[in-house]
């Protein structure tokens, strides 16, 4: 095992030994006072005492005093003092409740107060103040705030720079898990020969205790698109493996899915032309056979056509029913990335820099005028019309786009989020990030921004999230997580220790991480590259308690669908007793076998007549469409179905949980939604309880049922039958985040910080403030 | 049901209340705004309006009682071409018009017209409003709901310092307010006649509610009549004493002035005005800056111009900015949060006025009580402090409402107790466990303000219904809603004792209710049931299932030790009910 030492979550948890009734058990020696809890490989590079953590913008009565490091890993404070007014906290393994990984500070502030001076600290910059002030601005949506009064000036100096440096890394490897993922293997060649086994990035561990005992196919592999293409039923498809050892393009998978009528030969060829090499790969196929493809534009003129002809045909031909394929230009009929980039730095500033009172008066305008909301509803609206496409009309759908590896991710998720009943089980989901985002190319690295320097940071991963969530929403019993679930995922892309969100493509992982195993004299085996941990192994984060957060008490769920045995059937399926005509069949044979004319493609079908912006119905298209969403609509539900979210403006709502969490004056205590949550959740457990007594009572006496207990899938438990345990006084429309010292926006002597930078707006701009030291 | 209508078809067809009889039946094209006309059968009875489709392939009805309708237009004329352009337009209180077109051949439009008129608005031809007709029946009495002394005394008066007057037993005190009042004890009633002639319509402060432990109270009452020479009155100085001493530990007396401060002002112009400090020491004044009846009956109007018949789209947030009526709700329950606040803390007693203190008062007052006191948050509870502080203390239902009143345009309509059950509503979105109703339940209300079928709403003050033996003579909306409580149960209500809720009243928070706002439109209306409540009734009858198995499995396997042939009951038959994964 790849035995991880879980760091003690809690600073003062040595005056209370913690029940650790779950995973690995930590050995650890008891913690020294204010020694901070390091992990594998993670060193202190600079600290200072005596420094004050502020927690609430109008008073200093609650500051906490402690120390303040800088490790390569994260920024800590060390403190004696227990948090004050904070009932509950939702622990992460790896983090202490005042912790901030590197990769998660978005901006670091620091101010002298005499001096009334104040910087923006970039990388390798000089400071030519002593600060007194500390403000460090997450990615999250956290601002946390210390103060250096008491602490020696040139230390504090010292760890601000530090700060600045360690947060803004000039090179990939100098990411923590790099280091973290070095000295595991350098441990493990001690003990066993030199093989890590289970390193979580080969999905050699299992994510027990989130719900299931499946594995997340990670889609690294042959057998994983095998076995997708199985279990969604998918004739006319084959796995190709030409990308090999990253042979053709870098920025795809070394397995995809492709039209069985195309050769390797020919692949090969047509990939040329394409933008990256990125040639069409497939996503997913509906019961009827219509598939979701995802391609890169054809960068060839010359080709384009006749390309873009033969990859037309071929998808048509993998069609049961040889219907048309269907074409989304994703750039012209979409925000792209930069426009969404400042949407979401905009929603940011709103919900949580800016003074509360203030924005309330234009709130909703303000609201409107970040245009994040429309760019949800922009994409759900999309996405459901190809639903639509896929469904009804029973066409393939391809999804172009320059690169192909950014809206196509969003698009190519959406749209099998609302088909696909087994993407909504959190297994299913995770597989889906890993499909559409991780495999396919989705450039975490730099729309994460990890290195601080790109121009090219986006937030589309979030953008995916928030959409889930309005589906979630909108059908609360048919997802198997919850919204901490996607809370909680989002947080995770700015932790710099899982392999999954640190790459721009997973040809990117084997490179840097077999440069750096050789710099660091690793020996790597058979394997490509360093494997890195997983962010679905949750148990390196969270208990098997804590965990059950993600679990949505509404869900309802059926026998969960087999992945592997490719028999499994998220909702029916008919059977295509034509598919085993054509699988496996050499591809160049496959027009001479065919000898129904009905069954080949029309000369210039659809393809070819349909415009890149197809979104511009005719108005009789437009309104089929519109009569298959009214009919779906007018419907019950099948939770196990298509589920089609409502995209008016009343029914697109701001994700307030994730946004507002930190937000003290937002928290509605005892209240918001999680209350009904609660409630639900102690009668499913009952429910569960019941059950499993009801299986035992038929085998053995009713006692021994209560000894399951521990199996609960729900974080709040019934005890007993019948059971009216009361509220806990801890819930809030934050749970499971606390405001508390969170969110501790700047003011001095009421004036928000805004004015104090000379109007500047908090979220500064390095340029802007970089000469004013 | 009745069936003594002439036509037998229609008997079979058409809902009818008891003492509900048909007026008349026309062909009609209905031209919905969602769906495109539809041809159907109008049936006006002298309680509503019901319309079935009269095309195969729609299965349309509408079924609106006439108490709703504010104004009925004709449109087109003799010489009206369009298609469907010759018709009546019909708008409703409850945010829709319903458009029908008629023939212009044999007087129908003319026959619906006058049917209408005559029964939607029969205080214009000296009618009776249809609850007066209304013979309905049912197991409980809702007018047995409230009994002022019972409520009272479940709030532990009178006690020490507080007593029930009966000064006001035959309304000569104040028409307006309900006869039993409840007042310091020091104070007589000679003080109390002194006291209501310097408070608007002798409106004088009563208690409302008080705390049972730290005894502070909520005291509503109108401005007092200061006008623009500053008038004082020394019994109203020392009567507001007497409230604050009631409770020896508070040196001032809160005083809530529910106006903007400058209409407080402006009203001294008209005799009225507000506390000032020299006048009274031991309080200390603040405005709340809620506004006047005429500002949220317009606010209203621009909600269902963005909501009927289309939902402003392309601008829906900065559209619903625009209303202010979500400012308007924000600030209506940030002050009923300072008055419960307040009174919870124990740092102060309270006194809430407005300028008559029988639209914003009500609504801080009932709202602060709603936090306060958890007894307000069962139906039955609900319904008392409705019946309390709204209905007996002279919240103008028929002039703010109109019922069976033609003039439309009268500037005392106004939809302040909409307003109220809107705040409401939030409350119950930011605290899903709290209350034992659901929305059904505030929407019902809601349709029956209108409705004229129960005498609930009717007329404007206690004296009044009184006069017209309202409780004799009509049936309370409580029994209809107490003799169906399942259906306005909230499932998830858990019942606690002492808590006060704080909503968070800040625009982040809060939000259209669009299931009443925009409930006509099939588009918009969000999935009914609720699914999170539907999952948890579902819950609720698996777990129910399942205790009943376990009970007769139990019994079973006890038998099995006497006869060994009994076999368990089928596995993959219980399981198939269980639809949670395991």
């Amino acid at each position: 095992m790849f035995s991880l030492k879980p760091p003690r979550p809690f600073f003062r948890s040595y005056l209370l030994p913690q029940p650790q009734t779950d995973d690995k058990i930590s050995s650890e020696p008891k913690i020294k006072k204010l020694e901070p809890v390091l992990l594998p490989g993670e060193i202190v590079v600079n600290e200072v005492n005596f420094v004050r953590k502020c927690i609430a913008t109008d008073t200093s009565q609650y500051d906490l005093w402690g120390k303040l490091i800088c490790s390569n890993f994260k920024i800590s404070f060390i403190t004696d003092d227990p948090m004050p007014l904070q009932k509950f906290h939702y622990r992460n393994l790896l983090l202490g409740e005042h912790d901030v990984p590197l990769t998660c500070i978005e901006q670091i502030v620091t101010v002298n107060d005499h001096k009334r001076k104040q910087k923006v600290l970039g990388p390798n910059q000089k400071l030519k103040f002593n600060p007194t002030e500390l403000i460090i601005y997450c990615k999250d949506f956290r601002i946390v705030r210390f103060r250096f009064d008491e602490s020696g000036p040139e230390s504090a100096k010292k760890v601000c720079l530090a700060i600045a440096h360690y947060s803004q890394p000039t090179d990939l490897q100098l990411l923590f898990a790099f280091e973290y993922v070095g000295k595991k293997y350098h441990n493990s060649a001690n003990k066993i020969n030199g093989l890590p086994s289970g390193g979580g990035g080969g999905g050699g561990r299992s994510i027990a205790g989130s719900g299931s005992s499946q594995k997340t196919p990670l889609f690294e592999t042959y057998s994983d698109w095998d076995r997708e293409i199985k279990r969604t039923g998918a004739s006319g498809w084959r796995v190709c493996s030409i990308n090999e050892g990253y042979m053709i393009s870098t920025c795809l998978p070394e397995y995809f899915v492709v039209p069985s009528s195309l050769a390797d030969q020919d692949l090969k060829i047509f990939s040329h032309s394409f933008v990256g090499r990125r040639m069409p790969f497939w996503c997913w196929s509906h019961p009827n056979g219509s598939a979701l493809v995802r391609m890169a534009l054809i960068k060839d003129m010359l080709q384009q056509r006749k390309i873009d002809q033969r990859i037309c045909n071929a998808i048509t031909k993998s069609h049961p029913q040889r219907s048309d394929v269907y074409k989304s230009d994703l750039d012209k009929t979409l925000p792209n990335i930069q426009e969404i980039q400042a949407a979401f730095v905009k929603l940011k500033q709103l919900c949580v820099n800016e003074p509360f009172e203030e924005t309330e008066e234009k709130w909703l305008s303000s609201l409107e005028s970040t245009r994040w909301l429309e760019y949800v509803r922009a994409f759900l609206k999309h996405s459901a019309e190809l639903v639509y496409m896929l469904e009804s009309k029973h066409l393939s759908v391809v999804l172009q786009e320059e690169e192909g590896r950014d809206l196509s991710c969003l698009v190519a998720s959406l749209v099998q989020v609302m088909m696909d009943p087994y993407f909504r089980t959190i297994t299913g989901f995770q597989s889906l990030v890993q499909k559409e985002w991780v495999m396919a190319g989705y450039q975490f690295l730099d729309r994460c921004n990890h290195l601080k320097r790109s121009e090219k940071e986006s937030p589309l991963f979030l953008l995916f999230l928030d959409a889930t969530w309005q589906l979630l929403e909108q059908h609360p019993a048919a997802f198997e997580f919850s919204e901490t679930y996607l809370a909680v995922l989002y947080d995770s892309t700015w932790i710099p220790l899982f392999g999954t969100f640190l790459f721009n493509c997973p040809h990117q992982r084997v490179k840097q991480s077999t440069e750096f195993a050789i710099s660091k004299n690793i020996q790597l085996g058979d394997e490509k590259g360093l494997k890195f941990p997983s962010v679905w192994d949750w148990s390196l984060q969270f208990s098997a308690r804590d965990r059950t957060l993600f679990h949505n008490p509404f869900y309802i769920g059926k026998s969960a669908p087999c992945v592997h045995n490719g028999s499994g059937k998220a909702f029916k399926r008919t059977k295509k007793s034509y598919s085993s005509t054509l699988r496996g069949m050499p591809s160049s044979l496959k027009n001479g076998v065919i000898s129904d004319q009905e069954l080949l493609p029309r000369r210039n079908s659809l393809i070819l007549k349909l415009k890149p912006d197809l979104l511009q119905h005719t108005d009789s298209q437009h309104n089929e469409m519109e009569q298959y969403f009214q009919e779906w609509f007018s419907k019950p539900v099948d939770l196990h179905g298509i589920i089609l979210p409502r995209v008016s403006g009343t029914h697109i709502k701001l994700w307030k949980l994730c946004y507002f969490r930190w937000v003290p004056e937002a928290q509605i205590s005892l209240g918001g939604s999680i209350m009904a949550f609660h409630k639900l959740s102690l009668l499913a457990d009952e429910v569960d309880m019941l059950s499993r007594m009801l299986r035992q009572q038929r085998g053995g006496p009713l006692e021994a049922c209560y000894a399951e207990l521990d199996q609960s899938r729900m974080y709040f438990r019934a005890r007993g039958p019948h059971d009216a345990s009361a509220t806990p006084d801890f819930l809030s429309s934050s749970f499971p985040f606390s405001p508390v010292g969170n969110l501790c926006r700047r003011s001095i002597l009421g004036t928000p910080l805004s004015k104090f930078l000379s109007g500047a707006k908090i979220w500064l701009s390095t340029e802007t403030l970089a000469n004013e030291d | 049901m009745s069936r003594e209508g002439g036509n037998q078809d229609l008997s079979e067809t058409v809902p009818r209340l008891p003492g509900e009889m048909l007026i008349t039946d026309k062909e009609v094209i209905y031209i919905c705004p969602f769906n495109g006309p539809i041809k159907g059968r109008v049936y006006i009875t002298n309680y509503r309006l019901y319309l079935r489709s009269l095309e195969t392939d729609s299965a349309l009805i509408l079924d609106v009682p006439l108490g709703v309708i504010s104004r009925i237009e004709k449109m087109g004329g003799a010489s009206s071409r369009g298609e469907n352009a010759y018709g009546l337009d019909i708008t409703c209180k409850d945010l829709r018009n319903l458009r029908f077109a008629l023939k212009q051949e044999g007087h129908s439009r003319r026959d619906m017209f006058e049917s209408l008129m005559k029964y939607a608005f029969p205080l214009a031809h000296s009618l009776p409003l249809f609850a007066f007709l209304n013979e309905e029946k049912f197991n409980v009495d809702g007018w047995a709901v409230y009994n002022p002394v019972e409520e009272y005394r479940r709030q532990g008066l009178p006690n020490h310092h507080w007593r029930i007057t009966f000064i006001n037993k035959c309304y000569e005190l104040c028409d307006t307010y309900p006869a039993l009042l409840v007042v310091p004890y020091r104070t007589s009633d000679d003080d109390l006649r002194r006291v209501a002639t310097f408070r608007s319509r002798n409106r004088i402060p009563v208690l409302s509610w008080i705390h049972p432990e730290n005894k502070t109270v909520i005291v509503r009452c109108s401005q007092p009549l200061v006008g623009m020479s500053g008038k004082r009155n020394k019994d109203d100085e020392k009567y507001l004493d007497a409230i604050r001493e009631t409770n020896r530990q508070i040196s001032k007396l809160t005083i809530y002035d529910a106006r903007p401060s400058v209409n407080a002002v402006a009203n001294k112009a008209t005799g009225g005005g507000y506390e000032s400090d020299d006048a009274y020491h031991n309080a200390e004044l603040s405005f709340l800056d809620i506004h006047n009846i005429h500002v949220m009956r317009e606010s209203l109007k621009k909600v269902k111009d963005i909501v009927y018949p289309n939902v402003e789209e392309s601008h829906w947030l900065s559209s619903l900015e625009s209303t202010h009526w979500l400012e308007h709700i924000k600030l209506v329950l940030t002050g009923a949060i300072q008055v419960a606040d307040k009174v919870s803390s124990g740092k102060s007693s309270v006194l809430v006025h407005c300028s008559d203190g029988w639209d914003r008062t009500s609504q801080l007052t009932s709202l602060a009580m709603l936090m306060l006191d958890s007894f307000y948050r069962t139906i039955e509870g609900f319904e008392i402090l409705v019946q309390k502080e709204w209905i007996s203390f002279g919240h103008k239902f028929a002039s703010r409402i109109g019922h069976g009143d033609k003039n439309h345009a009268d500037a005392d309509r106004s939809p302040i107790f909409l307003q109220f059950i809107d705040c409401v509503w939030q409350m119950l979105k930011q605290f899903p466990t709290a209350f034992e109703f659901n929305e059904r339940f505030l929407v019902t209300i809601l349709d029956h303000l209108y409705s004229c079928r129960f005498g609930t709403f009717l007329f404007n003050c206690e004296s009044a219904r009184e006069r017209q033996k309202v409780m004799e003579r009509t049936v309370s909306l409580w029994s209809l809603t107490n003799s169906n409580k399942e259906k306005f149960k909230n499932p998830f209500y858990t019942k606690e004792i002492n808590r006060v809720l704080y909503p968070v009243a800040s625009m982040r928070h809060l939000e259209l209710w669009v299931n009443y706002y925009i409930r006509w439109n099939p588009r918009i209306k969000q999935q009914q049931p609720n699914p999170v409540e539907q999952r948890y009734m579902e819950l609720l009858a698996l777990r129910d299932d399942y205790i009943k198995r376990l009970e007769d499995l139990q019994l079973a396997n006890s038998a099995k030790l006497s006869a060994a042939s009994s076999s368990p009951p089928n596995s993959s038959q219980m399981m198939s009910h269980l639809q949670t994964q395991f």
